[in-house]
């Protein structure tokens, strides 16, 4: 039996259509839109569903014997976990945006008085410390786009696909810190005990994504 | 005043006392029939003296004394020891076998069974370099695991070595430090992407590519050989299958795995290095290895190796395998005015070991049953009116 923690939504659906493509998984029945926290398969695999942002934590602790998580997310977590396979979807760029009317166009005219608004304060905290200039970085939960539009900050460290979202709140992008894809991780203990499961199923995963 | 405690640190109460009691008892028993001696450490030290060992100086809790000068909680116990032998037992005939058990102190993100002070059981060999020294405290490590009745626990096994013999050909400290930093993080992804971007040469990037695989018995220890040229490595692959074969001589190699991708964070480890870990427990439950190289005194060279149990740990693989131990109850409880008799009573039954608790309450025979039904105490013996009663709690008369 392994159990995979994984996120609801887009990224379970196209961690899915990849075992599917893998053979592990055929569960066909899967509801993927019920309200259960559990899902078991014939095929011995237990779904754990839960926040993106707390699948690293349900692996580190051996709740989950693996996880599916985004690299952003997974950065941000800081968890003690293995990471096995680049699972190549939900690919994503983290940013810095400031509103298009300021005119700044490099991270360097952002000065001490500047905030910061992210739901990724570790990485936009260890971005900034990198480059030495010293904001202040504001944590937020969502809808950070929000936060230059009503004066809370004066940019924001957000992820985007496409930047529609950024530019559709008078947002424009001035600087990449990182891209993310998906990725799959495992707890240090089960990848040493459940070894044998744990490396078929990466390997078949691998063929699938090729 | 604050009626809670900070952040790290956990009561034991009588159940978890006394079974931590228990545990170290089976430990200490074991650790005793290898001939190995216990030691006691101060809980500080200087603080200089502690950061030469394998915690980081953010991870170690820092104090002045009175006269101004740095102290330090103990982080490990590795540290005070070595540093005692550099001092009290230079010249002693070695090998010297030392266990503690023993709390230290990190400031660290709590985790499971791990607060930031914390209980270790541990042993260090010292004044060996041999296979025999590295073999003989895997053998002890298995041997406590199976003393405390752990179930299912497996022991890693690797070789600093082999890997820097593998990145001594690297002259980028980046790369070098990058993939080591992968390896230690097992960010297998991270790897790949380094050892791509990287201008090492196209052996040793296949050779540390196939690492995260080379685990397992001893048979990888034969790819892996065909896998890297270099001295160092190839040494490193002798001394691992020298290890294992003692270990199949101590008839316990069943439990081991070689993991030859297992690097250490510092320089700090210089040859064979273990983890232990068992299924219910996310967690490492021992690590540990071989240190030749911790730096007390220019003077003194230490050959040593050891491992660190986290005991918390321990109690808690156990709890989830359904071993932990009812807390021993009281058998009798004494009551009753004749006080004088009850005390020559109490003294005979204690003096013969059976554990007796002596009412002072005043309790009525009443009061009596309903506490020791509560606390789970079977017998009740009542001195009054110059007779003696011996009252089993279910009812009905009992011998006392």
């Amino acid at each position: 039996m392994l159990s995979i923690a994984v996120a609801k939504g887009r990224l379970f659906s196209s961690f899915l259509t990849i075992l599917r493509e893998a053979n592990v998984l055929k569960c066909d029945s899967l509801d993927v839109d019920s309200r259960k926290l559990v899902i078991e398969c014939p095929e011995g695999i237990r779904f754990v569903l839960a926040k993106p942002a707390d699948v690293p934590t349900f692996v580190e602790y051996g709740a989950a014997d693996l996880g599916v998580v985004g690299k952003d997310t997974l950065i941000e977590a800081n968890k003690d976990v293995a990471e096995l396979v680049d699972l190549n979807y939900g690919r994503c760029k983290m940013v810095v945006a400031v509103p298009m009317s300021l005119g700044i166009n490099d991270i360097r005219e952002l000065d001490f008085n500047s905030r910061v608004a992210s739901k990724y304060p570790r990485i936009a905290t260890e971005f900034f410390n990198r480059h030495g200039i010293q904001v202040e970085v504001i944590p937020l939960n969502g809808s950070i786009e929000l936060g230059p539009l009503v004066g809370l900050s004066d940019a924001i460290v957000d992820i985007t696909e496409t930047g529609r979202t950024l530019i559709e709140n008078g947002l424009q992008p001035i600087t990449t810190i990182m891209e993310s894809t998906s990725r799959l991780i495992a707890n240090r203990v089960s990848y040493k005990i459940k070894t044998e499961q744990i490396n078929s199923l990466v390997q078949k995963i691998e063929e699938a994504i090729k | 005043m604050k009626l809670y405690t900070p952040r790290g640190v956990k009561d034991f109460l009588p159940e978890d006392a006394y079974w931590k009691y228990l545990l170290e008892q089976r430990i200490r028993k074991a650790f005793v029939r290898w001939g190995y001696q216990e030691v006691i450490t101060p809980t500080f030290e200087f603080f200089e003296t502690l950061n030469i060992g394998s915690t980081s100086s953010e991870q170690t809790y820092k104090f002045l004394d009175q006269e101004g000068q740095l102290l330090a909680l103990r982080p490990d116990i590795t540290t005070p020891i070595a540093r005692m032998v550099t001092t009290r037992f230079i010249n002693e005939l070695k090998p010297l076998r030392f266990f503690y058990l023993l709390n230290v102190f990190r400031h660290d993100d709590v985790q499971v069974g791990r607060q930031r002070e914390f209980y270790q059981a541990g042993v260090e060999l010292i004044g060996s370099d041999s296979a025999y020294a590295d073999a003989e405290v895997v053998a002890l490590a298995i041997e406590l695991f199976k003393t405390v009745g752990v179930l299912d626990f497996q022991l890693d096994i690797g070789q600093v070595d082999f890997f820097n013999g593998i990145m001594n050909g690297c002259v980028n400290s980046k790369t070098k430090a990058d993939i080591r930093n992968a390896l230690l993080r097992k960010d297998f992804v991270g790897l790949r992407n380094v050892i791509n971007q990287s201008d090492l040469k196209p052996g040793t990037k296949k050779v540390l590519m196939e690492l995260p695989r080379l685990r397992g018995r001893s048979e990888i220890l034969d790819v892996a050989a065909s896998l890297v040229e270099n001295d160092v490595s190839l040494a490193a692959l002798e001394n691992i299958k020298a290890i294992y074969e003692l270990l199949e001589s101590y008839n316990v190699s069943e439990y081991v795995y070689i993991d030859l991708s297992m690097v250490k964070s510092l320089d700090y480890y210089t040859g064979m290095v273990l983890e232990g870990y068992a299924p219910n427990l996310g967690f490492t439950l021992c690590t540990g290895g071989r240190y030749d190289n911790l730096n007390v005194s220019s003077e003194y060279k230490n050959f040593a190796t050891g491992f660190a149990m986290g005991l918390e740990r321990l109690m808690l693989v156990l709890e989830r395998q359904g071993h932990k131990p009812e807390l021993i109850k009281t058998e009798i409880l004494v009551i009753g005015p004749d006080r004088l008799r009850a005390a020559q009573y109490v003294a005979e039954q204690r003096n013969k070991g059976v554990i007796v608790e002596w009412d002072v309450l005043n309790f009525s025979l009443e009061q009596a049953t309903e506490y020791a039904k509560a606390k789970g105490i079977k017998k009740i013996m009542v001195f009054a009116n110059g007779a003696e009663q011996c009252i089993s709690i279910e009812g009905g008369e009992a011998q006392c």
